[in-house]
Formats: C-alpha cells, sequence, structure tokens
C-alpha cells in the first residue's frame, strides 16, 4: 500500500488575515446588526378585544371541564356541561353572532392577520436581504479561494461541506475554501450571539426557523381562517360524551391504606 | 433573594426584603436607562430584575417603606411606561396604600372607573378596582364586578378564588363551593383548593340545616382527604379532617344503619362515610398532626402549628372527661 502522500499549498499566508478574517467579523456583525433591526422592527403584539378574548376563554373552559372533570361531584359536572354544551350550541360566546355559519373569510383580507403577516415578512427580509449581499460579496470576492487546512483528518463524505466552490476532486477534504468559511459561520454562529447578546436573540437564522416550524406557541388557540362556531360544536360534543368519574370516591380508603 | 411566591411570604421575610430595598435599588441604578444595552458594557436585561422590583414594591407596601415602594415604582414606570396594564394596577396599589382616608380611596376609585371606561379589557386595573371595593365595604358590588369579570375570562383561578371568598363572608356557601369548583377545574390537583373547598363544606354544614349535615360532612372530609393524599404532610388538610371527623363522631358515635345505607345510594352521590372508617381517619389525623407539630421548622406558618397544638389540646381535655 502506498503511503498517503502528504499535499501541500502553498499559500499567501495573507490569505488567512485578509479572507479568514474579514468573513468571521462581517458575519459577526450583521449577526449583531441584524438583531438590533429585528428590535426595532417588531410591532407591539395587539391586544385581544373582549369579545375574542372571551370566545377564546369559554372554549377553553370546556376544555378544562373535559379534561379535569374527576375533580368535581357529579351533579356539579351535570350542571356545567348541561349549561355549557347548550351555550356552545347557540353561539352565546361567539365573538360576532351574526357571521355564524358563513363560511371563514380570506384570511387575506383580515386586518388583524394581515399585520401578523407583515410582521412575519419583517423577519424574514431581515434575514434575507443581508445573507444574499454578503454571499454575492463574498462570491465576487474570494470565490475559489483556499483559505485554510484543518489540523485534523476527516472522511471524503466533507467535501461539498467543506470545499463548495472549488471544483478539484484530488483535493484534500481538510482544506476549507471561503465560501465553505461562509457557510460554517451562518450555521455555526449561534453560541457566540448568544455570548454577546444574551439568550432571546434575533441574530440567528437557525433560531427563527426552529420557531417557524412551529408556530402557534404563542399565537393563541385560534388560527386566523379557523372557524370558532366550529370548534364550539366539536366541543360540545367531546363534552357530552364524557364520562364521569369523581376523584374522591374511596379516597378514604387510599388514604387509610 | 428569594422569588418565591409573594402570597406565602412571611412578615419577617417580607420585612427583611424590604429592608434590602435601598441596596438593591443602588445596585441596579444604571439598569433601566438605556432601552438597547451595549453588549459587553452593560448585563444583559433580563425578566427577573424587574420582577424583583415589582416583589420589593409589594413587600415594601406590606411593610410601610412608602418611599422605597415609591422608587421601585418609579423604575418600573421608568422602564414599561405609564400605560403599561400591569404598572397600572401597581401603580393603583401603590395609590391605595398611601390614601389617607376614605375620600383618596374614592377618588382613587373614580380613576380606575376612568381607565376601565376607556380600556376594558385592562384586567390588573379591574381586579385592583374590585380589590378596592372590597376595603370598602361595598361586597355586593364587589361580587358584580367579579361576575362580570369572570364572564369574560372563566378560567382567571385568581377572580374565580375571590368570589368563593366574597360568598363565604356573605354566607353564600352553595355560590363559593361552585367558585371552588370552577378553580379544581382549571387547577385540578391544588391540594390548597382541596382543603379550602373542605373548609367551606364544613362551615356549610355547621351553618346548614340538619338533613345535609351528613352528607356535607362525608364530602368535607372526602376533600380533605383528598388534599393530604396530593400532598403528604399538609397541615391544613389535616387539622380540617381532624375537626371534621371529630364532628361527626360527635353527632353519631354509633350510628349501625351507615353500612345498610351504602349499598342504597346510587344516585352518583356519593354514600356517607361508615363510623369505622371516621374513626380511623380521626386516629391517623390526630397522629398526623401530633407528628407534625413536633416535628415542625421555621417553613411552616406559626399561627397554623398554634392552632394544631391548640387543636390537639382540646381533643385530649375532651377524651380525659
Amino acid at each position: 500500500m502506498a503511503v498517503p502522500m502528504v499535499q501541500s499549498i502553498h499559500r499567501d499566508p495573507a490569505l488567512f488575515y485578509w479572507i479568514l478574517f474579514p468573513i468571521s467579523i462581517v458575519m459577526i456583525l450583521t449577526g449583531v446588526l441584524r438583531h438590533y433591526a429585528t428590535v426595532l422592527l417588531q410591532t407591539t403584539p395587539k391586544k385581544q378585544e373582549l369579545p375574542a378574548l372571551r370566545e377564546q376563554r369559554s372554549l377553553l373552559r370546556g376544555i378544562n371541564l373535559r379534561s379535569n372533570s374527576s375533580a368535581i361531584p357529579s351533579t356539579a359536572f351535570a350542571s356545567r356541561r348541561q349549561y355549557l354544551v347548550s351555550a356552545y350550541k347557540d353561539g352565546t360566546f361567539l365573538k360576532d353572532p351574526e357571521n355564524r355559519g358563513k363560511p371563514a373569510g380570506n384570511p387575506m383580507t383580515d386586518p388583524a392577520a394581515m399585520e401578523g403577516m407583515m410582521g412575519m415578512m419583517k423577519g424574514n427580509m431581515a434575514m434575507m436581504i443581508p445573507q444574499t449581499l454578503i454571499m454575492g460579496w463574498i462570491n465576487a470576492f474570494f470565490a475559489g479561494f483556499v483559505i485554510m487546512k484543518l489540523p485534523f483528518p476527516l472522511t471524503i463524505r466533507f467535501k461539498s461541506m467543506l470545499q463548495s466552490g472549488v471544483a478539484t476532486r484530488d483535493l484534500d477534504v481538510r482544506w476549507v475554501s471561503s465560501l465553505s468559511w461562509y457557510f460554517l459561520n451562518l450555521f455555526g454562529l449561534q453560541s457566540v450571539f448568544i455570548f454577546i447578546l444574551g439568550n432571546d436573540n434575533a441574530a440567528n437564522q437557525m433560531a427563527q426557523q426552529m420557531s417557524q416550524m412551529n408556530p402557534g406557541a404563542g399565537a393563541g388557540m385560534f388560527q386566523p381562517g379557523q372557524d370558532a362556531d366550529k370548534m364550539f360544536q366539536s366541543e360540545a360534543e367531546n363534552l357530552e360524551v364524557v364520562e364521569h368519574e369523581y376523584i374522591l370516591k374511596g379516597v378514604e380508603d387510599r388514604l387509610l391504606a | 433573594m428569594s422569588l418565591s411566591s409573594l402570597l406565602r411570604q412571611s412578615n419577617a421575610e417580607a420585612l427583611s426584603l424590604s429592608q434590602q430595598t435601598a441596596q438593591y435599588l443602588r445596585k441596579h441604578a444604571s439598569t433601566g436607562i438605556s432601552t438597547i444595552h451595549i453588549p459587553f458594557l452593560s448585563y444583559p436585561e433580563s425578566t427577573d430584575v424587574w420582577l424583583m422590583y415589582e416583589k420589593l414594591l409589594l413587600s415594601c407596601l406590606r411593610t410601610g417603606d412608602d418611599k422605597a415602594a415609591f422608587n421601585c415604582l418609579e423604575k418600573l414606570i421608568d422602564r414599561f411606561g405609564a400605560t403599561n396594564e400591569r404598572v397600572m394596577g401597581l401603580r393603583g396599589l401603590y395609590q391605595e396604600a398611601v390614601a389617607k382616608d376614605d375620600a383618596a380611596l374614592e377618588r382613587v376609585l373614580q380613576e380606575y372607573d376612568e381607565v376601565l371606561a376607556e380600556d376594558t379589557v385592562n384586567t390588573p386595573v379591574a381586579k385592583r378596582r374590585i380589590a378596592l371595593l372590597r376595603s370598602l365595604s361595598r361586597t355586593t358590588e364587589a361580587i358584580d364586578a367579579l361576575t362580570e369579570l369572570l364572564e369574560s375570562s372563566p378560567t382567571d383561578i385568581e377572580a374565580w378564588t375571590e368570589l368563593s371568598d366574597l360568598y363565604l363572608s356573605q354566607n353564600l356557601f352553595p355560590q363559593a363551593v361552585f367558585c371552588l369548583e370552577e378553580v379544581l377545574l382549571v387547577a385540578p390537583n391544588a391540594w390548597n383548593i382541596h382543603a379550602q373547598l373542605g373548609e367551606v363544606l364544613y362551615i356549610s354544614a355547621m351553618n346548614g340545616n340538619e338533613s345535609s349535615e351528613g352528607r356535607s360532612l362525608a364530602e368535607a372530609a372526602r376533600r380533605f382527604c383528598r388534599s393530604v393524599e396530593l400532598c403528604d404532610d399538609y397541615l391544613r388538610g389535616y387539622y380540617g379532617l381532624k375537626l371534621t371527623s371529630d364532628r361527626m363522631l360527635s353527632t353519631n358515635p354509633n350510628d349501625t344503619r351507615s353500612t345498610g345505607q351504602v349499598a342504597t345510594v346510587d344516585n352518583g352521590e356519593l354514600p356517607v362515610l361508615p363510623t369505622a372508617v371516621v374513626r380511623r381517619l380521626n386516629e391517623q389525623a390526630t397522629f398526623k398532626l401530633a407528628e407534625i407539630t413536633r416535628t415542625s421548622n421555621s417553613s411552616c406558618n406559626v399561627a397554623d402549628i398554634n392552632a394544631a397544638k391548640d387543636l390537639l389540646n382540646r381533643s385530649t381535655q375532651r377524651k380525659q372527661r
């Protein structure tokens, strides 16, 4: 077996100082700037009107009654169920009772939903524009530079990760190209931002993508375009089939056991 | 400094906390001046600081240090603005605390009314208004306002508990029970609420008519059982259990028909407790109370411990006689 040949490329050491550091610094600075831009662009969350609040919480009350029914006696449960089911069926708690039965409007026409979307747009824009600019900058100035050699060996799979922009088949995987360095920075600076800006920063795009994966955590129970009346009807049906079990039944035996 | 709940704070804790206020204010003098902090030059702003200010404000008001309280309030207003709902509530609390007489309180009440006329969803101020109505001993108005509040937000535990307390003060026991049940629907494992419900049931059994007394007492005893099942060594639960079982034993010491009754009751209601079970519950409660009072440490409320000791003494005296 042949001894693996050690590749050596004669690089100007200035490459290191004039490409590696500038890219890193620019990435960090844009992250910080983006954080502040997002803070400034944020609109204060709009307050909910009283009927909307009532609608949500009344539904929540039904859900609570269904899931925690065991805490109250069966007579108390029965009277509450009767009240809630009939109120749900009549649409007593609805935000706008006259709109009942009509199909839900286009979320685009709802000003509240529109505002939420604008907020999301702003966040995405603050993310995309700097990324496009920086990538363009790197492509224009530093395309195809090999800027450093990693001090440890890697398998061939890492080639696409570390050598994007350098189309050479035989180059050792340990060499890192400038464009790859940019990508590594883009995805790997989260902990640096946490260090500089604190925990809930808006600098890194990964965090934002994570939050987009599970929306609705802070947005309340009603998504725009969802029909509240239908939710009430289904909750009424759920309530009707609940089988009641009282938790105090036999509690004295449990305690004495 | 601990950030434990203010409701569980003893007087001594509140005092020590309020005595630290001046120091704390000096230490955190710089925070809150700039809205955007500079990395590395200032600490990142955390919500803990503002929660701390809120707690200090409440502790200071409680211990009568109005000046320090005002400083805390000013900090909060500087940071969140005077129109922030929570800050408005705290500001109202401060104004109530420094009000000299009823006329001043009435003025504060008027202010609340004005705020609520503009913004109907301002829950902190609405709650302050209710509390103020109560302290002006206009209980019926407070109850009306609370029911209105609960109409629009029926999952508010705090409001339900307060309403139950108000009903209890008016001797409206079924309503008080209803409110506490509503609390349990939101927080089914709250042992203190279970015990509180047991207390209300016990009081209603004491004040009610003869026919329903046994049923209410059994229900109360079960509530106390549940509360100590959820929380071992819960003093209030065992206290109530002992009180209830004492009462049950004294009203029908040798109830023989209870065994036959168990089978017949089948309308969803729970049967009355058999006497043997009541006796065993009583024994266990006595045992546990003695144990808790013996091994009590400083974390427990002293008044509660003394009450428990008193109850134990009384029951032993009765036995000796």
